[in-house]
């Protein structure tokens, strides 16, 4: 079983986050302005971890058919949801008090809105694990390594999102749209082939139903990945890129 | 004085209204600015726009007082001062040996940082200038004075209060007495030096919102030190740092996504 990760913080243990809090930022005059808004980016990073780590015991729990991930992914979300509401709860602190302006301002609208899609990406996780402990509980079959390539892209999008973010990789935050558009069809087509196996084996219906519902939860966390690449956009070059059909990069 | 000079710098506001505001009201052309020997502003370039409020912005020293006070040619004032280049009101320099000052400056009303009421009452304060220039029939008087405090949101306040002294009055008060005072003489300009930073709350709400309606009618220049303030109140922006003017541009442009580091560093507060 893994560790908690309130008592170990293992997740947060991620090296590229580390060295890029301690990076040399401009300073703020106002030193308790700093502290804030580094706080608030600690906090958004943290939480990003955990979304992260929750999306790789959700496949283990999937592909592994161990429900002890399963059940973890659905405990721990606690926390995550906790994570938001305090980072809502700063976000908003920061504004009162600093009323933050031009990039300072764009940072923390991009960072309240980046813990609200990590929220929902691990809602989808815990969905997800709902569903792997019905697989889990039923017998196998094959099709379910057909979701390996969807869980892949949408694991490799949200990691890239929060290492754009972290990174302020404006590159990186653009090739959202194009890997959400490939995840789209990666979803459609398995879930045509999930259709046509049913109709060939009745029994597993249930089976395949529930394959379909987690492809079509993966396809919404790319959706939220492409969200959290287009806040950051808006965060580092105060571009909307939102609702383009194409974004060069 | 020269009549015909003055009224083509100060066009009035009938004329005003048939045609659309000009987008270079002000037009500051490579403008020097020197006290003594000390240059106060390197070659200013800007173009004011109508009828809209526009709001210099930077730290102590940069020089936005000064250009604020070279609009109606306060500066001359100071001893040892000079200038280079233009700065051109609807078309015409300001500085035209033509030009009568005076005029100029009744056609570009001024509010200060601290207000400053005379001693005399509410009344009085509004028609001082009008009884100067020989104006003494009451009708206009009174005209005036119900026009001017309306103007300045201060009428149902101060209506029955009239003939009390002005230095009754409470801060804001005294403030937006000075704004009916500079209305009163129909300018088409008014210069705001920090209106508001000695006012509480309350009263600087009261004066903002008040600059939001003047400027249906008046073009508004303004200092403030308060970013938030120039946010709430301004359609454009002005960053100046050490006398030279950094950016200028569409105040959301400038509070969300400045164009210059400076900039950038100064209204977030990175600034040194």
């Amino acid at each position: 079983m893994p560790t908690h990760i309130l008592t170990s913080f293992e997740a947060f243990s991620n090296a590229g986050f580390r060295a890029k809090l301690q990076a040399p930022m401009p300073t703020h005059i106002l030193t308790s302005f700093e502290e804030s808004l580094s706080a608030l980016r600690n906090d958004a990073l943290m939480m990003a971890s955990l979304t992260e780590r929750n999306l790789v015991n959700t496949r283990k729990g999937l592909f592994e058919r161990d429900e002890d991930w399963c059940n973890t992914v659905i405990a721990d979300d606690e926390e995550i949801d906790t994570l938001e509401v305090q980072i809502d709860r700063e976000g908003i602190n920061v504004m009162l008090r600093f009323h933050p302006m031009a990039s300072d301002m764009r940072n923390v609208i991009a960072t309240m809105k980046l813990s609200v899609n990590l929220e929902r990406i691990a809602d989808q996780a815990v969905n997800i694990a709902r569903r792997g402990r019905k697989l889990i509980a039923r017998p196998e079959v094959g099709e379910i390594a057909q979701l390996q390539p969807i869980f892949q892209t949408a694991e490799s999008m949200v990691r890239d999102a929060v290492r754009a973010f972290a990174d302020h990789d404006v590159a990186l935050s653009r090739s959202f749209k194009d890997r959400d558009r490939e995840l789209d069809e990666l979803n459609r087509t398995f879930a045509e082939r999930m259709t046509d196996r049913m109709s060939e084996q009745v029994e597993n219906i249930p089976t395949y139903m529930d394959l379909i519902f987690i492809s079509r939860f993966l396809e919404r966390i790319g959706d939220q990945a492409k969200n959290i690449g287009e806040d950051t956009v808006y965060a580092i070059s105060a571009e909307e890129i939102r609702h383009t059909s194409r974004v060069a990069g | 004085m020269d009549q015909s000079n003055t009224a083509s710098v100060s066009s009035s506001n009938s004329v005003s209204e048939s045609i659309p505001p000009r987008a270079d009201f002000f037009k500051v052309c490579d403008f020097n600015f020197y006290y003594g020997k000390k240059q106060a502003l390197y070659h200013v370039n800007m173009e004011i726009p109508a009828r809209q409020v526009t709001a210099f912005i930077g730290p102590s020293g940069c020089g936005k007082s000064t250009l604020l006070r070279n609009f109606n040619r306060m500066n001359e004032l100071i001893d040892g001062i000079r200038h280079e280049g233009d700065i051109l009101l609807n078309g015409r320099s300001i500085f035209d040996k033509t030009i009568e000052v005076i005029a100029l400056r009744r056609s570009i009303g001024m509010v200060f940082q601290k207000s400053n009421p005379f001693p005399k009452s509410i009344y009085e304060n509004i028609v001082y200038s009008m009884r100067i220039a020989g104006v003494n029939t009451k009708s206009v008087l009174d005209e005036t004075v119900e026009r001017s405090l309306r103007g300045a949101a201060l009428w149902d306040e101060a209506k029955d209060r009239l003939h009390d002294s002005a230095l009754g009055l409470s801060g804001g008060q005294m403030q937006r007495l000075c704004i009916a005072r500079a209305i009163a003489n129909r300018p088409e300009v008014l210069l705001m030096d920090e209106p508001c930073s000695a006012l509480d709350p309350i009263a600087t709400a009261k004066v903002e919102d008040l600059i939001h309606e003047l400027k249906k009618e008046f073009t508004i220049v303004i200092v403030t030190h308060n970013m938030q303030q120039a946010t709430r109140c301004s359609d454009k922006t002005a960053f100046f740092y050490l006398g030279k003017l950094i950016e200028f541009d569409v105040t959301q442009k400038i509070f969300s996504n400045p164009a210059e580091k400076q900039t950038e560093d100064y209204i977030t507060g990175r600034f040194g």
